[in-house]
């Protein structure tokens, strides 16, 4: 038998260079991904912030100077931002909230075994299909009193005295999109709840109805636990996403009437395609993101100390 | 502790027939072992009885009291099922005197009967554990726990050691009988398995297509099968089959397997075909030319002693003996069958014949 003296064996001349390859394969891996992410998001993000310290408005061949950080100053002082980010806030946790509850309940109901479910569960899950555009258009109509039932019904109701166009008072309009926004993300939390709800164990809820457990008791005790993740998932990604979308308000209302509509995210639409004004638009562009980030690390310092508490 | 009386129950799942009338009287203090093959309806009768399926037609009284439309919370049984089915984001703890909080049962009651449980299975260094972080036998344990806290009307087993290795199964058939032992509890227990069915019982259930086969004593059932069914069903190895006749000659009436006189049959024994059954360490090994003879075709040898494969007539049969005999594969013994160890059943039906 032989045996091989490695150590002894005289290093060969490109060793180095092979190891310096080793070391650089993982990144060379990466590279592709890399630097398509770079190119089609970071470098359009950071060229996007840079207009916001620019006067930058598309019809004045005049602007794009450096203004440092006027915009800012004026984002401070803008009522419409103001108003804007107020409506934000509510325009999320209503959606939110009514989208959760909503689906949570869709989804404990799908859950429930009948005849038909598979269709109804199909069915159910249709408006998540329609494109959010043509899901505004058709609730704008909706509500429109010349051509639309929901007027009638809600006199009928007794929640309005005359039929009126309900996207036209001021007071009242930013319901309109919450309801088709409500309407159109409710199958994203069933689908998303349901999926959970089926990958619990039956056999847990019957050794709990076995110790004595009723039914509001076991979801309390079983449901809620083995969601709690998905749902704490689901409504994160949620908030962020309705915050963000401005389609449904942009097509039922424009933001108004008087702006009593405008979002963030329908004014920062607003100021750069109607105003053409892109460097204001991108300061503000530049706040939501900040804002959402913040929100992003509150909720991920919440989790990791829920973590560490059990 | 109560009694559990079942009066012609029957369940189906849309068409389809699982229980066919069950008629059963579980004592107060029995520990019954429901045994037959997957798919026979034992499950669905421990679970019409823990309320977590409805009776079709016929009755179930637990302690006397109807119980046919109580929910299961009401019935105060305790069950432990085949996954456990315990709650995974509690404690052992918790999952332990989960019945007992709901009940709300005073913190110092909990904490004793949390004591006692833990003490009796081992689990006094798991219990701030979650499910996740113990083994399958330590899961077993606290699912036990969590049935014997309640000091519940009755125990209800559903497999509950179909999860767990062959060694780990033993110990615990041992502990479950010894818990039975010192808790005297009416206990229902499911199995398909007949050796945990022997070892366990006070009385075995034999159940087959929805229909109860027999029920006695584990030794009731091994040495006087009812049925074909029951007979094949119970014993390890199992017992031999072999197609016989009843034949009148000049010594009286006896059964024949081809030419071989196998063993006298009492004189009132109707001629004609039968099947005989014949447990395999009952069947006496002798030298050739003594009883009837027969061929081996194989032999096992198990440690405890060996399985011996014959060919009788044609007919394979098994014989199990704890001498080791040095047989070889196509050698010639003889075999004799002392009076008394054979079963008779009709062909047909496979009903038990006397004799
Ligand atoms: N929920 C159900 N729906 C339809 N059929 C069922 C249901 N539960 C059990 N069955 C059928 O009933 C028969 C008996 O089942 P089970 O009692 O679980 O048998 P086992 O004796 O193996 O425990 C099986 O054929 C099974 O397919
Ligand atoms: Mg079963």
């Amino acid at each position: 038998m032989t045996t091989l003296d490695l150590s002894a064996s005289p290093a060969p001349p490109h060793a180095l260079l092979r190891r310096i390859v080793l070391k650089a394969e993982p990144y060379l891996y990466c590279f592709p991904a890399l630097f398509l992410i770079a190119a089609i998001m970071l470098v359009p993000l950071i060229v996007g912030l840079s207009y916001a310290f620019r006067d930058l408005v598309l019809l004045d061949p005049a602007s794009g100077d450096y203004i440092g950080l006027t915009h800012f100053g004026e984002i401070w002082a803008d009522a419409n931002f103001w108003n804007a980010l107020q409506n934000t806030a509510i325009w999320t946790i209503v959606c939110v909230a009514l989208q959760f509850g909503l689906g949570l309940t869709l989804a404990l109901l799908l859950n429930q075994p009948f005849r038909g479910r598979g269709l109804i569960q199909a069915l159910v899950f249709l408006p998540w299909a329609v494109p959010s555009f043509l899901s505004g258009l058709n609730w704008a109509w909706m509500f429109n009193p010349v051509i639309g039932p929901l007027p009638y019904v809600f006199q009928a109701l007794g929640l309005m005295q005359t039929p009126d166009n309900i996207l036209s008072s001021p007071d009242h309009a930013i319901w309109g999109p919450i309801i088709a926004m409500v309407w159109w993300g409710i199958p994203f939390f069933a689908i998303t709840l349901l999926a959970a709800l089926q990958s619990i164990p039956k056999d847990i809820y019957e050794a709990a109805a076995i110790d004595g457990a009723g039914a509001v008791e076991r979801f309390r005790s079983i449901t809620l636990p083995f969601l709690a993740p998905t749902m704490a998932i689901t409504v994160l990604l949620r908030t962020v996403w309705i915050a963000n979308s401005a389609d449904l308000i942009v097509v039922m209302t424009h933001g108004g009437p008087a702006d009593s509509t405008q979002i963030l995210a329908s004014y920062i639409f607003t100021q750069a395609f109607q105003r053409l004004d892109f460097g204001y638009a991108s300061a503000l562009a530049a706040v939501m993101l900040v804002l959402l980030l913040a929100y992003a690390m509150a909720l991920v310092a919440v989790r990791q100390t829920l973590l560490a508490r059990h | 502790m109560a009694s559990i009386d079942i009066a012609a129950v029957r369940k189906s799942y849309g068409a389809t027939p699982v229980l066919r009338g069950i008629d059963l009287t579980i004592a107060n203090g029995e520990f019954v072992v429901l045994v037959g093959p997957s798919g026979c309806g034992k499950s669905t009768l421990l679970r019409l009885i823990a309320g977590l399926e409805l009776i079709d037609k016929g009755e179930i009284r637990i302690g006397g009291r109807r119980v046919n439309d109580l929910p299961p919370k009401d019935r105060d049984l305790a069950m432990v099922f085949q996954s456990y089915a315990l709650y995974p984001h509690m404690s052992v703890r918790d999952n332990m005197s989960y019945a007992l909080r709901l009940r709300k049962t005073p913190k110092e009651k909990i904490a004793a009967a949390l004591k006692g449980a833990s003490a009796k299975l081992g689990l006094d260094a798991l219990i701030e554990r979650k499910p996740r972080a113990l083994s399958g036998g330590q899961r077993q344990r606290v699912a036990m726990g969590r049935a014997i806290v309640r000091d519940p009307q009755a125990f209800l087993f559903d497999e509950p050691l179909s999860n767990l290795d062959a060694r780990l199964r033993e110990q615990m058939r041992f502990e479950i009988k010894k818990l039975h032992r010192d808790l005297g509890a009416t206990s229902v227990y499911v199995t398909h398995d007949q050796i945990e069915a022997m070892t366990m019982a006070d009385r075995i259930v034999a159940m087959n297509e929805g229909v109860i086969q027999q029920v006695g004593s584990p030794s009731d059932l091994y040495d006087n099968p009812a049925n074909l069914f029951v007979a094949g069903f119970i014993g390890s190895p199992a017992m031999n089959f072999l197609q016989a006749r009843t034949v009148a000659g000049p010594g009286g009436m006896s059964v024949t397997v081809g030419q071989a006189e196998i063993a006298k049959v009492p004189p009132a024994t109707p001629t004609g075909p039968v099947v005989l059954g014949l447990r395999p360490e009952r069947i006496t090994l002798t030298a050739p030319g003594q009883g009837a003879q027969a061929a081996v075709d194989l032999v096992e040898p198990t440690g405890l002693g060996m399985i011996v494969h014959l060919d009788l007539d044609g007919q394979q049969l098994k014989t199990f003996t704890t001498e080791r005999l040095p047989l070889k594969a196509g050698e010639r013994v003889g075999l004799m069958v002392p009076p008394g160890s054979f079963c008779l059943f009709a062909p047909g039906t496979g009903e038990r014949l006397a004799g």
